[in-house]
């Protein structure tokens, strides 16, 4: 027999007692588990509705401007010339996007990580109505505008097909299946897209080679839409270098739409953490409460073994040892139930949204738990050895 | 082998201030027997409790084996009640969680229990002739068997002197007479015993009685032909 034999037979035989204090525990840490949980399926909502801003770099042909002054008035800028991005370009893009996201996270292998979707503009007629048609790469695209849906038909596969903007389709009065052309070339329209509310609703996109083949424009795009989603991309360096490194085009960060998804994420973070600092604290205090009263009824007990020959250190080592068990039952079942809570709540707090259990808030939980369990002890448990043996025996 | 000079205890202050010792000494030779009477409230208990160290003294010292340990620490105190004063309480006070065995091996745990300590303890419950009740929890033994438990506690650590208070007074005669028998047996030993008592029977097994009164001590007597 050692010291925690006799503690677990203690703890064995006052078992409802203990479960109570444990339970003080169950309800810190799995409010905690519970916010941190749903705060965790927030982040991923929050970041699956950013994925709709799209582009987080646009590269465009260097242009020339010319500013248009009145005196200290300005007009405006005048663009000159017809400008485009030589296809040749796109693999020296690739290269710099994804050296940067690798550099700033760390990544070793090289697949392609940045998605970069190339676009050409016509600006042409369609069935007698000057619009805007777009050449795009489908794949990279469909990556790009996650928030596409087609309304009809299915999304661009093969060469001389044709996607629809939802306004367009209508203006048009174009259905699946039709034939448009388009400076002597043709098309048929194998789907119509969802209304966006964006310009895409007025727009008709081919792809890429297509358009380039009717125009005479094989070779060159207009511009390049880079997508680098996640928090630490650096687009802000990815758009210096490749100014500095491509001549004849201009990268620009997105740079608004980058800091209000960091600032959105970090005050949600501060938010959900601050809500589980106070749960903890609070919850503490009932820990405390309960480890008081339990360390209390048991002053005889304390007087007992001190008058045996049990020193103050292994008083207080024992009361411990309790603390880490109700702990370890304390943070096990406080992250059951905290997921559990996360499960049913969550989905009230962010509509919808999936509630996945966190694997690793369950050692978070389980050092909480022993944490508040040990702290919590230990004082009473210390105050405890402090009481006369002869006045404990006078307790009860 | 233990001295207690001049002994005085004070509880509270003012208008609850009650003075439980005054001026108290005596002397406890090795293998000594002494019995300590009085009527209830008198400081009985409170004189044992300033020898082991179970309350501190307000002034006079006590000194075992040549050494002060009235003004010793904590942890001072504690080597003391592992193996050179123990207790044996009225109220048995065993740990009502463990068993009759566990009990008695309770102090070898507190300094470091080894393989044999078990054995160790399965003996000495053998000595209070309890070796078929060592798996029972305190609330399933009578009290004079709770007694025997508890005087094996605090003999395991082979301790010089025993402090026992009242240790016949929740029994009938007959179990009484069974558990003073075996302090007898304790003291052939050579183990020292000072024994508060309400029984004149039972302070007839002393060679000395002290008679407290108002926490002094008013009479003492030398029992020749003791039993
Ligand atoms: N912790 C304490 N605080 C205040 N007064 C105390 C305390 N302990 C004992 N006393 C007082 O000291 C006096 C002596 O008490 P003590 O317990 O030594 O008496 P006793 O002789 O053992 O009595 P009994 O035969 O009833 O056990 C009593 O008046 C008691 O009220
Ligand atoms: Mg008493």
């Amino acid at each position: 027999m050692k010291l925690y034999h006799l503690v677990l037979k203690d703890i064995l035989r006052r078992k409802k007692r203990v479960l109570y204090a444990a339970l003080g525990i169950v309800i810190a840490a799995m409010t905690v588990v519970g916010i941190l949980t749903i705060a965790t399926a927030g982040q991923a909502k929050i970041y699956s509705q950013l994925e709709k801003y799209g582009a987080n770099l646009n590269v465009v042909p260097a242009i020339s401007n010319v500013d248009m002054r009145l005196g200290d008035l300005s007009m405006g800028a005048l663009m000159v010339g017809e400008n485009y991005i030589p296809e040749a370009k796109l693999p020296e893009i690739r290269q710099i996007a994804d050296g940067e996201i690798r550099k700033a996270l760390g990544i070793k292998d090289d697949v392609d990580i940045a998605t970069i979707a190339p676009k050409l503009y016509v600006n042409t007629k369609v069935k007698g109505t000057s619009l805007l048609v777009v050449g795009v790469e489908p794949k990279e695209e469909r990556k790009i505008k996650t928030w596409w849906k087609i309304q009809e038909g299915k999304y661009l596969e093969e060469r001389d097909q044709a996607l629809l903007g939802a306004q367009t389709a209508q203006l048009l009065k174009l259905n699946i299946g039709d034939k448009i052309s388009f400076n002597g070339s043709d098309a048929t329209v194998t789907g119509i897209l969802e209304e966006t509310g964006s310009s895409d609703d007025y727009q008709i996109f081919v792809p890429m080679q297509t358009l380039q083949t009717a125009f005479n424009k094989e070779g060159v795009v207009s511009s390049v839409d880079i997508r680098a989603l996640c928090n630490a991309c650096p687009v802000e360096i990815i758009a210096d270098s490749i100014n500095q490194n491509i001549t004849g085009v201009r990268a620009l960060a997105v740079k608004q739409v980058a800091e209000t998804e960091m600032g959105m994420m970090d005050k949600m973070n501060k938010f959900m953490l601050a809500l589980a600092g106070i749960t903890l604290v609070i919850g503490a205090f009932g820990v405390v409460n309960t480890m008081m009263t339990s360390v209390h009824e048991r002053i005889k007990d304390i007087g007992i073994m001190r008058a045996v020959g049990a020193s103050r250190r292994q008083i207080i080592k024992a009361f411990i040892y309790e603390a880490v068990i109700i702990g370890i039952v304390g943070g096990i079942f406080g992250y059951l139930a905290g997921t559990l809570v996360a499960y049913g709540v969550g989905p009230l707090v962010f509509e919808g949204t999936a509630i996945n259990y966190v694997p690793q808030y369950l050692p978070l939980s389980l050092l909480l738990a022993i944490f508040v369990a040990v702290v919590s002890t230990a004082y009473p448990a210390f105050r405890a050895t402090t009481v006369k043996v002869s006045d404990s025996f006078r307790s009860l | 082998m233990l001295e207690v000079k001049n002994a005085s205890k004070v509880y509270g202050e003012g208008d609850t201030k009650v003075v439980a010792l005054n001026n108290v000494s005596l002397q406890v030779n090795k293998g000594d027997f002494i019995a300590v009477m009085g009527p209830s409230g008198s400081g009985k208990s409170t004189l044992l409790n300033v020898i082991g160290g179970l309350d501190r003294l307000s002034g006079g010292e006590v000194v075992l084996d040549g050494k002060r340990i009235d003004n010793l620490d904590e942890n001072a105190l504690v080597e003391i009640r592992r193996g050179k004063i123990a207790y044996v309480f009225q109220q048995y006070h065993l740990l009502s969680s463990l068993t009759a065995i566990e009990n008695v091996f309770l102090p070898l745990l507190f300094c470091g229990a080894n393989r044999e300590s078990l054995d160790k303890a399965m003996g000495i419950l053998k000595v209070v002739g309890l070796e078929n009740r060592a798996k029972h929890k305190p609330s399933q033994l009578s009290g004079g068997e709770q007694q025997r438990v508890a005087i094996a506690r605090a003999i395991v650590n082979n301790p010089s002197l025993i402090l026992a208070d009242e240790p016949t007074g929740n029994m009938d005669q007959e179990t009484g007479a069974e558990i003073l028998s075996l302090f007898d047996q304790l003291n052939t030993q050579g183990r020292s015993i000072i024994m508060v008592t309400h029984s004149p029977e039972v302070a007839k097994h002393a060679r000395e009685i002290i008679f407290l009164k108002d926490g002094q001590i008013v009479d003492r007597v030398e029992q020749k032909g003791r039993i």
